[in-house]
């Protein structure tokens, strides 16, 4: 920084500002563009993601099995999911982005029944929305459908043990299992062309004010089915 | 919603989703695998021709849902071109941060100029799926691929499920936005979450009386639907052979041309 004039400094500053403009109007990004991975990557996440497809498989056919009723609970479950994604969620860095729902469908359903929901979404947003794509379905599902919904459940799960407060124990899960997406996101875009770091910054950047906002919606959305809903949620723990 | 609406007033519609599935499948990995400007270019210009020739859609129609994933396909290649080099590389453009250079070399502007016209290219295949395939044909043709029957089912339940549940959710938002609801970072996060609690107690709900209906009606675990009568639409598989040659042919020409 020694030989840097003020001039130097001002145009720095100005890309830098640029760039966050820029950023902000991508927050919303967390998706894997159709295309943006080669053959090799696609096929790779796709083969990640079958043990955990499998196993979610079987986990949604016990259900149904025990309950004919849970299949079209579940199907609910899933439109759920897509319909709160389609939703904007205002963000504290004043511009607007889309709740991942991965920390409220991994409390409320848990991750096993996420990951084949999250896949059937994940393919009605490819193709209705444009939002991710048919050859990074592997990619997204892995980030969106079970590494974030597992961070999520586990952070539940453990913070309940540890008897935090309810409402500590969402935020915490909603916000972590977010981040942790968009790491899964980055990294799955960084190991491709490098760049990991910058695409972690990014992610730092715009993300940490949005998952600190889909913590605070999931809390709300909690505290609500709390009062309103006790008997579903008693039936979502047999579900 | 979004690409449905087009794909039920496509031309195509009545086409067996199959040939669909094949054209897309096969321009699809011949693009990806290909990974060049020229062909990426060739595939969204040939796409559009298609979709627009054969599926009736309108220029202006294609045009606009190719600008939906601009924006997260420029995220992903301004993070790949742009970067912090050492002094003394040569740069194209670059500003001077402390004792290293930020911005873009020849290099990383090819590389991410070649991901985004692969990219672009491979939406366009996804694009003449989605909009010349409704989403129940789709999982029609899925089940013909062996697809588990549960999953096809829960996708066809879902599918129908989510046309419920937004339209419930943009009256809640309606009604909560003309009360001033979505006034200021507090108010907007307590409102939201009411309605996201509020569809999905709507939606568990509507599900039991879903159920209740069904089961009134003789459903004893699956829905058994009929398939539509299509045409076979022969005619696109020598397309889909024509279409990966072009491809091929401009892969091999770029080849020439840039050593």
């Amino acid at each position: 920084m020694r030989h840097l004039t003020a001039n130097q400094t001002v145009r720095a500053g100005a890309v830098l500002v640029g760039l966050l403009g820029l950023l902000t109007m991508g927050a919303s990004a967390m998706h894997i563009a159709e295309g943006m991975l080669p053959v090799g990557w696609a096929i790779g996440w796709g083969a990640v993601c079958v043990p955990f497809l499998v196993a979610g498989f079987f986990a949604i056919k016990k259900k149904i099995d025990q309950a004919p009723r849970a299949k079209i609970l579940l199907a609910m479950c899933g439109a759920f999911a897509f319909v709160l994604s389609a939703l904007k969620i205002p963000s504290v860095s004043g511009s607007c982005s889309h709740p991942t729902g991965v920390g409220l469908g991994a409390i409320l359903f848990g991750p096993l029944v996420m990951t084949v929901l999250g896949l059937i979404v994940l393919l009605f947003q490819a193709l209705l929305l444009a939002h991710g794509g048919l050859t990074t379905l592997g990619a997204n599902t892995f980030s969106m459908a079970i590494a974030g919904p597992i961070v999520s459940w586990l952070v539940y799960q453990l913070l309940r043990k540890a008897k935090a407060p309810a409402a500590v124990s969402v935020f915490a899960a909603a916000a972590l299992g977010d981040l942790f997406t968009y790491v899964v996101t980055s990294v799955q875009l960084g190991v491709v062309n490098g760049g990991m770091v910058k695409f972690l910054t990014i992610f730092a950047v715009t993300q940490i004010p949005l998952a600190i906002a889909e913590g605070l919606l999931t809390v709300v959305v909690f505290n609500v089915l709390e009062k309103y809903s006790r008997t579903e949620l008693q039936e979502l723990r047999v579900l | 919603m979004g690409t449905d609406r087009y794909a039920y007033q496509s031309r195509l519609r009545r086409v067996s989703p199959m040939p669909k599935l094949l054209l897309t499948a096969v321009t699809l990995v011949v693009c990806l695998c290909c990974d060049s400007v020229a062909v990426g270019l060739f595939t969204l210009v040939g796409m559009g021709v298609l979709v627009t020739a054969l599926g009736g859609l309108s220029p202006r129609v294609y045009l606009h849902f190719l600008k939906i994933p601009l924006v997260f396909l420029a995220v992903g290649c301004i993070t790949i071109v742009a970067g912090s080099y050492p002094a003394g590389t040569e740069m194209v453009a670059a500003l001077p941060v402390g004792d290293r250079l930020w911005g873009f070399t020849a290099g990383g502007l090819w590389l991410g100029g070649r991901i985004f016209c692969k990219a672009l290219g491979t939406i366009g295949c996804m694009y003449f799926l989605a909009l010349n395939t409704p989403v129940t044909d789709l999982t029609m043709a899925l089940e013909k691929l062996h697809v588990p029957r549960l999953l096809v089912e829960l996708m066809e339940l879902i599918y129908r499920f989510i046309f419920v549940l937004s339209e419930t959710a943009a009256n809640i938002r309606t009604a909560q936005d003309s009360r001033l609801g979505y006034q200021g970072f507090r108010r907007s996060v307590s409102s939201l979450g009411m309605l996201a609690s509020m569809v999905f107690l709507r939606a568990w709900r509507k599900a039991d009386r879903i159920y209740t209906a069904l089961e009134s009606r003789g459903y004893t675990g699956s829905l058994a639907t009929l398939t539509d009568a299509y045409r076979p639409g022969w005619g696109l598989l020598p397309l889909t052979a024509l279409a990966a040659a072009g491809q091929m042919a401009v892969w091999f020409v770029e080849g020439r041309l840039l050593p």
